[in-house]
């Protein structure tokens, strides 16, 4: 049935997707969603590598006397230890969007990973691990990661793993179910009888179809690592020796910035978490919405389809 | 009995997550490398005799398979414990907090369901208009901010006209109050914690809703039920709703985790005493006895609910049977 | 008078990337009252398109233009608001993969009277009767009707969707790819029952169909599409015998596949684009017989033998075309 055109679209679906990548970069510039959370994203991105040469001054430099409100001198004010505001953004975006970014990459080369060869070969492996997650995804992450960190202490990279570790989980059952209805599809059974064996068919085949979806869940999990890193800050469990987001918010928290009404020290960090996991997340959802088939027909609306004239017999 | 296979394997599973919860909570506590007890070096009284005993006490010196069973046979007799801050029943400083817990979350997940339902509903119904792009976008904005921060705002803004902290007035005994003025009194401290685990929750389940509702009025059905002359309203009542709530019903319990979640960081910025500040104050002191029984409460609560998820959804579809 | 009268049908469809698609182009038929009407064609080829046309059942990226003629009122003269009133009370649908058609959360007595209820044919007490009856009608035993669709088999409910259709006593039915995805067997019967009911009932019927032997057992007339138009029209016999448009011939003449697999696929290369006007004929790429005109004039529809039009500049040209 799949020979014909799409007559809503015109189009000829294509069984293969070359060039997965351009293709993910492709339906981001497609969809408005999409491309404002990117160009977000990419913004705050700028901001953490740029820091170390366009922050004003240090993380540790004190510069006036505690909570002093924003100015021309500083724009967004000073914390509670007299430090600039404006440059502990900056230099907290690096650790916010690298805790975001490493811990969402463990999660997805281990998810992605097992959700592959665990969709791909089926049998036994495929159901005890299965069942394991499962069992696993029950547990409230959030607070197992509380635990974790309370435990095994309070570095970046311990946060990294611990997040990481726990959201893998996710990934990996996206990955299988998907890898599993591309398994038998005919072009697949096609390259088995040919005789590929299964490192090609899992790279030339299915690999590729799967990475826009791999690359839309990873985004997403970016998204909710960066809000669990300042959950973690937030209660006093992130790492001592490095100022994050969340740790700012921390900060200002526990050292009563809401009694002087030092509304500065609050709301940036706040606000800079909200637009990144905004960011992200429209990209991911749009990502996951286009490669959604059932989402884009929709059989009721508000509006009508519209009547036309007729202006003689000729309308092609 | 329709789906009695489907019960009892849902059951068989919640069962065994318990014990998985309470293995894991085992080995994260006890047999972790960082041993739990390590905040013990820090305490200058304690000679070496003394630590002993202590060790003693707390069964430290058996193999981990003999605690483990101990461990065991304990919860099966409530007893979780003693915390290492206050020497009492972890139970004891449990009990209270988890009746204080409750209301406040309930209260914020009702809120959060009926305008996360209402909002989606809508939002997919007026897929296009300017229903759908507002409500996308408040849900959106609510989803991302971080709840210790949205009520550290919710805090600023009606300081002065709600209590910022606690549940209860301290002095309000005093003035001799009613059953009314203590509920209202109780509400007041409440609304704020709740409000903000509300909107964060509302703005992750007007995102659900809305998505499960666009692949409902994508089916056949759909069409059929507009090809037979049923106006919109009534197509998304009788039959895109009650359809979508099944995907509905599995993504909220997927989220459950988020709540407890949300809920220690509320009650940390709101000073409420529920467990949520337990667990705060008891990562704080690093008194794991009180730590390892409230998180164990917590996932237990988490997996209590999902069965009952379970079961929402086995008498919401027809479909399921042997 | 005809029951259904479609003249000069066009259809387009706005695309994402801008412009538009030509999906239907100047589609017209003509039923009477007990007549079945085959509409063919492969894919894409806007014969779903047409027939949802009919009931103003189009997303509103469509525009729409022509007329449709229910017992002479022209029931697509103001769009949404002169069609819906005449859904399943006057015209009613069977979709393809009607397995789907059905609310999995439903019991399919309450979605065949539903209708009923809304058109105000028969309510509670009387519409369960009626509703038994119809299931009766099709086939299926009455007490089947507290059940929910999984609990029937496919053909069981592409029955119950031809039952639920009748629900309001329409005039004609559209039955979009009734029996694709149905074994053989069950295929054969549920011809046979659409055959009875419009032979018992005057019911007029549009049959869409790639499948080429259904449209010979149950039709009595067809139109073939092409690219969104008809390209050949007349009595069944007569596509059969004597094609007058290559599109028809090699479709007829190809060798049904046992399993009933795609029967055009032996026809080279594929349907032209819509989104862009076509000079010429839609088929010369891919037809055997193409010559010079057909690259430069779009053969127009025209009769070529009683109450058989087909649009192909052979049939302009002075000597016979042999049948193949």
């Amino acid at each position: 049935m799949s020979v014909g055109p799409d007559v809503a679209t015109g189009d000829i679906p294509a069984p293969r997707l070359r060039r997965p990548l351009a293709a993910t970069w492709r339906i981001v510039k497609s969809q408005p969603r999409a491309t404002i959370g990117a160009i977000i994203v990419v913004f705050f991105v700028l901001i953490a590598l740029t820091a170390p040469w366009l922050a004003p001054y240090g993380v540790t430099e004190k510069v006036g006397p505690v909570f002093e409100p924003p100015s021309a001198e500083h724009p967004l004010g000073l914390d509670d230890a007299g430090v600039d505001m404006l440059s502990l953004m900056m230099w907290g975006a690096r650790v916010s969007l690298v805790v975001g970014f490493a811990a969402a990459l463990v999660a997805m080369v281990i998810g992605g990973t097992i959700g592959l060869l665990s969709g791909y070969f089926g049998g036994r492996t495929d159901t005890v691990l299965m069942r394991m997650t499962d069992y696993f995804l029950v547990i409230p992450d959030i607070p197992l990661m509380l635990v974790a960190a309370a435990i095994w202490g309070r570095s970046l990279s311990n946060i990294v793993i611990i997040i990481g570790v726990i959201y893998w989980t996710t990934t990996a059952r996206l990955i299988r179910s998907q890898v599993i209805s591309l398994r038998e599809r005919v072009y697949v059974k096609r390259a088995t009888a040919v005789g590929a064996g299964h490192r090609r068919i899992l790279f030339r085949h299915i690999l590729p179809q799967v990475t826009p979806l791999i690359v839309a869940n990873t985004v997403l999990t970016v998204a909710i690592a960066i809000f669990a890193e300042t959950a973690i800050a937030f209660l006093g469990l992130g790492d001592p020796t490095l100022t994050s987001w969340g740790k700012l918010i921390e900060n200002a928290f526990s050292h009563n910035a809401i009694t002087v009404d030092a509304w500065w020290a609050i709301v940036p960090p706040g606000i800079a978490v909200a637009l990144v996991i905004l960011g992200c997340t429209m990209v991911g959802q749009a990502i996951e919405d286009t490669l959604n088939p059932r989402l884009r027909v929709g059989h009721l609306s508000v509006r009508r389809f519209r009547l036309r004239p007729l202006q003689g017999t000729d309308q092609v | 009995m329709r789906g009695a296979d489907y019960v009892l394997k849902r059951t068989a599973f919640a069962i065994v997550t318990v014990f998985v919860a309470l293995t894991l909570n085992f080995v994260l506590f006890r047999a972790a490398p960082g041993d739990a007890t390590s905040s013990l070096r820090g305490c200058r009284n304690c000679t070496p005799e003394f630590r002993d005993a202590l060790y003693a006490e707390l069964g430290l010196d058996k193999s981990k398979l003999e605690q483990y069973w101990i461990y065991l046979q304990d919860l099966a007799h409530g007893d979780l414990g003693l915390s290492f801050v206050s020497r009492q029943p972890v139970w004891d400083e449990l009990r209270d907090p988890i009746l204080n817990t409750l209301p406040m979350v309930g209260l914020g997940y009702l809120f959060s369901i009926v305008f996360g339902i209402l909002v989606g509903v809508i939002a997919a119904w007026r897929r296009g208009t300017f229903a759908d792009w507002g409500g996308l976008l408040s849900a959106l904005v609510f989803y991302s901010l971080p709840t210790q921060w949205l009520g550290l705002m919710l805090l600023i803004l009606f300081s002065g006209v709600l209590p910022s902290s606690g549940i209860s007035d301290p002095f309000i005994e005093f003035t001799d109050p009613s059953t009314w003025e203590v509920i209202l009194d109780r509400l007041e401290h409440m609304i704020l914690p709740s409000l903000t685990l509300g909107l964060v929750l509302y703005g992750e389940y007007a995102l659900i809703v809305r998505s499960s509702m666009l692949e409902t009025l994508g089916e056949d059905y759909i069409l059929t039920a507009r090809a037979k002359g049923l106006a919109n309203w009534a197509i998304v009542w009788h039959h895109a709703f009650r359809n979508a709530l099944l995907p509905i019903v599995t993504l909220v319990a997927l989220t459950l985790g988020y709540v407890v979640a949300g809920a220690i960081l509320v009650e940390a910025v709101f000073s409420y005493p529920g467990i949520g500040l337990v667990t705060y104050e008891a990562i704080f002191s690093r008194d794991y006895p009180v730590l390892q029984g409230a998180f164990l409460i917590l996932t237990l609560s988490v997996v209590v609910a999902n069965y009952v998820a379970d079961l929402l959804y086995f008498r919401l579809d027809p479909r399921i049977s042997a | 008078m005809s029951v259904l009268e479609v003249a000069d049908l066009h259809v387009w469809f706005d695309l994402e990337q801008g412009g538009e698609l030509h999906a239907v182009q100047g589609v017209g038929f003509a039923l009477d009252a007990g007549e079945r009407f085959g509409l063919v064609g492969e894919s894409g080829c806007g014969k779903t398109t047409t027939i949802l046309a009919l009931m103003g059942l189009l997303p509103p990226t469509a525009s729409v233009a022509g007329t449709v003629g229910l017992e002479g009122e022209n029931i697509l003269e103001r769009g949404e608001r002169t069609v819906s009133p005449h859904r399943w009370r006057d015209v009613a649908m069977v979709f393809q993969g009607a397995m789907n058609a059905f609310n999995p959360v439903k019991r399919v007595g309450a979605q065949i009277a539903e209708p009923m209820a809304l058109h105000e044919v028969a309510e509670g007490a009387a519409a369960r009767e009626q509703v038994g009856e119809l299931l009766e009608l099709v086939g299926i035993p009455a007490a089947r009707a507290n059940r929910y669709p999984h609990e029937f088999s496919g053909g069981m409910r592409q029955r119950a969707a031809i039952a639920m259709a009748l629900a309001c006593k329409p005039k004609v039915l559209l039955a979009d790819e009734p029996t694709t995805a149905l074994d053989v067997m069950v295929q054969a019967q549920i011809l046979e029952l659409l055959v009875t009911l419009s032979d018992d009932f005057g019911l007029a019927l549009v049959l869409v169909t790639h499948d080429l032997p259904v449209v010979a057992q149950v039709c009595e007339r067809a139109a073939v599409m092409y690219a969104g138009e008809i390209v050949e029209s007349g009595p069944t016999t007569a596509l059969f015998h004597d094609p007058r448009h290559p599109y028809t011939r090699l479709l007829f003449a190809a060798t049904p596949d046992l399993y009933g697999e795609e029967d055009v696929a032996s026809i080279p290369g594929t349907p032209p684009r819509l989104d862009r006007p076509i000079a010429g004929c839609p088929f010369q790429p891919r037809c055997d017989r193409a010559f010079g005109r057909c690259e430069e004039a779009r053969p127009a529809l025209r009769s070529v033998a009683d109450r058989h039009a087909a649009a192909c500049h052979l049939n302009d040209l002075p000597q016979e075309v042999p049948a193949a």
